[in-house]
C-alpha cells in the first residue's frame, strides 16, 4: 500500500508538488496523469527516496519514506521514464547485479527466474550483449526485468510502455494485470490516456503540483458531469490546445 | 550501510571498467583477450622490467650511493608526495562534484535498497582507486626493486607503507577536492554565467599559481626558503621533515628503505592522516547524500507557481568573442561550446592535470641540472604555457566535438558547413589561451624585466599554437572519437583512463601540437635571444601562418569526416 500524506516539494521558490494526498491500495493500479511538468515524476522520486519532501510524508507498506527509506525501497520496484543503465554490462550481468543488490540467493532457481523474465520480455537473445548496444525499448524492458526480479509488493512505473513494441506493450499489460490479481500495489504515470483508461482502477489527475480530480473512471465522469472520455475530462481539467494560436501558426506556414 | 552492499557495488563498477571476460553477444563488438587485458598486462610488464632492472643495476653502481641520495632527499620526497596529493585534489574537484551532479544517471542504483550514502561512498572510493592507480603502478615496483637491493633490515616494510600512504594521500586529496567541488556546485547551481566566468578565471588562475609556484621553487632551494619560519617551528616540535601528509609518507617509506630510525611522531602523523582520510571520505559521502536528497544542486528556477510572468526575449545575437564577427554557423558553434562548458567541465579540470604532470617532469629535470640551468628558468616558466594552451584546444575542439554525440544527427541534417562548426569549436578555446598566455608572460616579465619586449610575441605564439592544436585535436576526434561516450556512466565520472578519444588518435591530438608548440616557441624566442628582439617578431609571421594553415587544414578534414559519420557511430 502507498499512502501519500500532504506531500509538498519546493525548488527554491518553485512549488513542484503542492500538498498532494492520495492512497494506492493492494491489488490496485493507480494512474497518475497530468501535463508535462505537473509534478508526477517529482512525486514518484519522493516516494523512491530520491528527493526530500519539503513538507508532508508518505508511507510505503507502512514504512515512512523520511525515516525508513531503505526498508521502503526494499518493497518497491521502479521503472523510470528514461532508464539509464550501466552501458558496459551485458543484460544478463545487469540482471544478476541487481539480484545481488536485492540479496536474492544465487543458484539455479534465480537463474531460472531471470531466464523466464528475459524470455517473457523478448530480450533473452540479446542478454549477452552489452547494454550500450540496446535500443530504447530494449533498455526499458531490461529496466522492467530489474524492477520485477525481487517480486516487489509495490511497483512504480513512469511511462512504462513508451518506446516498447506492440507485442512488448501487450506483455507488460498482461504482467501488470497478473500482478494486480496477486495483490501488488501499482502506481503508474502515462501520457497515453487509453492505457490509463484500460488498466487503471483509479486515476489521479494533477496539474501544477495539485490534485485536481481523483477516482475511478465512473467517478471522474460523474465529476465532469457527463459521459465524457478520459481525454475530454483531462483536457477540461488541465486545459486543452489553444485553437486560435494553432490557426494563427498554420496561417503563417507557407 | 553494510559492507556487503559496498562490496557488490565496487565489484560491479570495477568489472565494467576493467572487463576481463569478453561479452559474447552478437550485437557487441568482440575484443581480443590481448586488447581487453592490455592495461593489466602492461602494468605487470612494467613492474617486472623495473624490479629486474633495479635488482641488476643498483648492485653494479653500489647501494651506498643510492642510500646516500635517498637519505639526503627525504625532504624532496615530501614535496613529491605532496604534489601527488595535490594532483588527486585538483583532479577530484569536478569529478566528485559531477558524480553527484550526474546522479540522475545513477537512478537505477538509487532506487535500490541501499542508502544513498553507501552509494556515494562507493563512487568516491572508485574515484580514489582511479586517482591512485597510476601512482601505485609506477611506484610499487620501484619500492619492491629497491627493497630487494637495500641493506636495511626492514626495507620490505617500505612497500606496504608506500601502498598504504598512497591510498591515504589519494583519499585526502579526493575527499577534500570532492567537498570543495560540492561547495562550488552549490554556489554555481543554476548560475550559468557565473559558471562560465568561474571556469575562465579558475583555469587561468590554476596556470598562474602553478607557474608562480614553480618559479619560486627555482628561485629558492625548495620550500624551506619560502617559509623558513614554518620549518623552524616544525623542527622545534620534533618533526623530521614537516607535518604535511607527504612528509609522513616520505619519512616512513623512504626511512624503512634506507634504514633511517623511524621517529614516533611520523608514525603518529601517518595514523592521524589515515584517520582523517576515513573521516573525510565518509563526510564526502554524507554531504553528497545531503546534496542530492535535498535537491540543493538542482538548477535554481526563477519561476514561481504563484505568479505568471510573461517571458520576453531580446533579439538573438550572441557575441561570444568580443570584437570578432563570424558567420552564423561559426558563431553558434563558438557560443554553444562556451555555454556548454559546464557539461564537460570535469574533463577540462581533469585535463589541466595532464599539463601539470608534464611540467613537474620538466621541473624535476631542471632540478637535476642545478645552477647550470638556472638561466633558463624564465623560459621554462614561459614554456609552461604550451601544454596548457594545447590542453585547452584538445578539450574545447577535441573532447567537445566527441561529446556532441547524438547532436551530430541534427548537425548532419542541417544545411550547415561542418567545417564552420568545427572551426567554431577551435576558435572557442582562443580566449582561454589568450588569458593564460597574458598572465604567464606578464608574470615572467615582472620577475625578469629584460623579457618584457617578448611579451606580445609569447601571447601571439600561444594563440597560434592553440589554434593549430585545436584543428589537429578536432581531426583526431573525428577519426578516433567515441561518439557514444556521453552516455557511458563510467566515463561520466571523468576517469582519466577512459577518455573519449581512443587509441593513437589521442596521441596524435596531444603529441604533435606539443612538439609544434615547444619547437615553435623555442625558435621564435631563441632567434630573439641570439639576434635581437626584431628577429623574434620576424619569425612570428611564418610561425603564425603555419599554425593557422594547420588549423584550417585539419578542421576541414575533421568536417569532412564528421559529414561522413554513420548514425550507428553516435546513436
Amino acid at each position: 500500500m502507498i499512502e501519500v500524506l500532504g506531500l509538498k516539494k519546493m525548488f527554491n521558490e518553485f512549488i513542484a508538488v503542492d500538498n498532494l494526498s492520495f492512497q494506492v491500495n493492494p491489488g490496485e493500479i493507480y494512474g497518475l496523469l497530468g501535463p508535462n511538468g505537473s509534478g508526477k515524476s517529482t512525486t514518484m522520486r519522493m516516494l523512491l527516496g530520491l528527493l526530500k519532501p519539503t513538507e508532508g510524508t508518505a508511507k510505503v507498506m507502512g514504512f515512512d519514506i523520511r525515516d525508513e527509506i531503505v526498508e521502503a525501497k526494499r518493497m518497491m520496484g521502479y521503472v523510470p521514464e528514461e532508464p539509464v543503465l550501466p552501458q558496459r554490462l551485458t543484460g544478463w550481468e545487469y540482471a544478476n547485479y541487481v539480484s545481488d543488490i536485492w540479496r536474492i540467493p544465487r543458484g539455479p532457481e534465480r537463474e531460472e527466474e531471470l531466464d523466464e523474465l528475459l524470455t517473457l520480455l523478448d530480450i533473452k537473445d540479446a542478454s549477452d550483449d552489452l547494454i550500450e548496444t540496446y535500443s530504447k525499448g530494449m533498455s526499458r524492458k531490461t529496466s522492467l526485468v530489474a524492477a520485477l526480479i525481487h517480486q516487489p509488493k509495490v511497483l512504480i512505473l513512469d511511462e512504462v510502455q513508451a518506446g516498447i513494441d506492440p507485442r512488448g506493450a501487450a506483455t507488460v499489460k498482461e504482467i501488470l494485470n497478473g500482478l494486480r490479481a496477486k495483490g501488488a500495489t501499482i502506481l503508474m504515470s502515462t501520457h497515453v490516456l487509453e492505457i490509463a483508461e484500460q488498466l487503471c482502477d483509479r486515476i489521479g489527475i494533477i496539474n501544477e503540483g495539485r490534485m485536481v480530480a481523483e477516482g475511478s473512471m465512473a467517478d471522474l465522469r460523474l465529476q465532469a458531469k457527463g459521459e465524457k472520455s478520459l481525454e475530454e475530462i483531462f483536457l477540461s481539467l488541465t486545459g486543452g490546445p489553444d485553437m486560435q494560436k494553432i490557426a494563427e501558426y498554420l496561417g503563417d506556414v507557407k | 550501510m553494510t559492507l556487503n552492499d559496498l562490496w557488490v557495488l565496487l565489484r560491479q563498477d570495477l568489472a565494467q571498467s576493467f572487463r576481463v571476460s569478453g561479452a559474447k553477444g552478437k550485437r557487441t563488438e568482440q575484443r581480443s583477450t590481448l586488447r581487453r587485458l592490455f592495461l593489466p598486462i602492461g602494468a605487470v610488464l612494467f613492474a617486472v622490467v623495473i624490479i629486474l632492472g633495479l635488482a641488476w643495476v643498483v648492485p653494479r653502481i653500489g647501494w651506498e650511493i643510492l642510500d646516500t641520495l635517498l637519505t639526503e632527499n627525504i625532504g624532496t620526497g615530501s614535496s613529491l608526495f605532496n604534489i601527488l596529493l595535490l594532483f588527486s585534489f585538483i583532479g577530484s574537484i569536478m569529478i566528485s562534484a559531477t558524480t553527484v551532479g550526474n546522479s540522475s544517471r545513477m537512478e537505477y542504483l538509487m532506487t535500490m535498497p541501499l542508502s544513498l550514502r553507501t552509494l556515494f561512498l562507493e563512487k568516491t572510493i572508485i574515484v580514489i582507486l582511479y586517482s591512485s592507480a597510476f601512482f601505485l603502478v609506477i611506484g610499487t615496483p620501484i619500492f619492491i626493486g629497491l627493497s630487494i637491493v637495500s641493506n636495511a633490515p626492514l626495507a620490505f616494510l617500505s612497500i606496504p607503507t608506500f601502498l598504504g600512504m598512497m591510498v591515504v594521500l589519494s583519499t585526502l586529496g579526493v575527499s577534500i577536492g570532492g567537498l570543495l567541488g560540492l561547495l562550488f556546485s552549490r554556489i554555481l547551481a543554476g548560475r550559468r554565467r557565473l559558471k562560465q566566468a568561474g571556469w575562465f578565471i579558475g583555469t587561468s588562475l590554476t596556470v598562474l599559481v602553478s607557474a608562480l609556484y614553480y618559479y619560486f621553487i627555482f628561485l629558492s632551494d625548495g620550500f624551506g626558503d619560502i617559509l623558513p619560519w614554518l620549518g623552524d617551528i616544525l623542527a622545534a616540535l620534533g618533526f623530521t621533515s614537516g607535518i604535511s601528509p607527504g612528509a609522513a609518507t616520505s619519512a616512513l617509506s623512504l626511512g624503512f628503505l634506507v634504514g633511517e630510525p623511524i621517529i614516533i611522531n611520523d608514525v603518529f602523523l601517518a595514523f592521524l592522516y589515515g584517520a582523517l582520510a576515513i573521516v573525510l571520505v565518509n563526510l564526502n559521502a554524507y554531504v553528497s547524500e545531503t546534496a542530492h536528497y535535498s535537491g540543493w544542486l538542482a538548477s535554481g528556477s526563477k519561476r514561481t507557481s504563484k505568479t505568471k510572468t510573461p517571458v520576453v526575449h531580446d533579439i538573438w545575437d550572441p557575441q561570444t568573442i568580443p570584437g570578432f564577427k563570424f558567420n552564423t554557423a561559426v558563431s553558434v558553434s563558438v557560443w554553444y561550446n562556451i555555454t556548454n562548458i559546464r557539461r564537460e567541465g570535469r574533463v577540462l579540470a581533469q585535463y589541466l592535470i595532464g599539463p601539470l604532470r608534464f611540467i613537474v617532469i620538466i621541473i624535476f629535470g631542471m632540478f637535476a641540472g642545478g645552477d647550470l640551468l638556472m638561466g633558463f628558468t624564465p623560459f621554462i616558466v614561459i614554456a609552461i604555457t604550451v601544454p596548457f594552451v594545447v590542453s585547452y584546444a584538445v578539450s574545447f575542439a577535441g573532447y567537445e566535438l566527441v561529446y556532441e554525440g547524438k547532436n551530430l544527427m541534427n548537425l548532419q541534417l542541417a544545411p550547415l558547413s561542418m567545417y564552420d562548426y568545427v572551426i567554431g569549436k577551435v576558435y572557442s578555446s582562443a580566449p582561454f589561451a589568450l588569458v593564460v598566455s597574458v598572465g604567464t608572460s606578464v608574470l615572467v616579465s615582472v620577475l625578469a624585466p629584460s623579457l618584457l619586449v617578448y611579451v606580445p610575441a609569447v601571447i601571439l605564439s600561444a594563440v597560434f599554437i592553440n589554434q593549430a592544436a585545436g584543428g589537429i585535436a578536432a581531426n583526431a576526434a573525428a577519426m578516433g572519437g567515441d561518439f557514444k561516450a556521453e552516455r557511458i556512466v563510467t566515463r561520466q565520472r571523468g576517469a582519466s583512463v577512459q577518455m573519449p578519444i581512443r587509441g593513437w588518435s589521442i596521441l596524435r591530438a596531444q603529441l604533435f601540437p606539443n612538439m609544434l608548440g615547444f619547437a615553435g616557441l623555442t625558435a621564435v624566442l631563441g632567434l630573439g635571444q641570439l639576434l635581437g628582439p626584431l628577429f623574434t617578431y620576424l619569425a612570428l609571421v611564418p610561425f603564425g601562418l603555419i599554425c593557422l594553415s594547420l588549423s584550417r587544414r585539419y578542421a576541414r578534414s575533421a568536417g569532412i569526416k564528421l559529414t561522413e559519420k554513420e548514425a550507428s557511430d553516435y546513436l
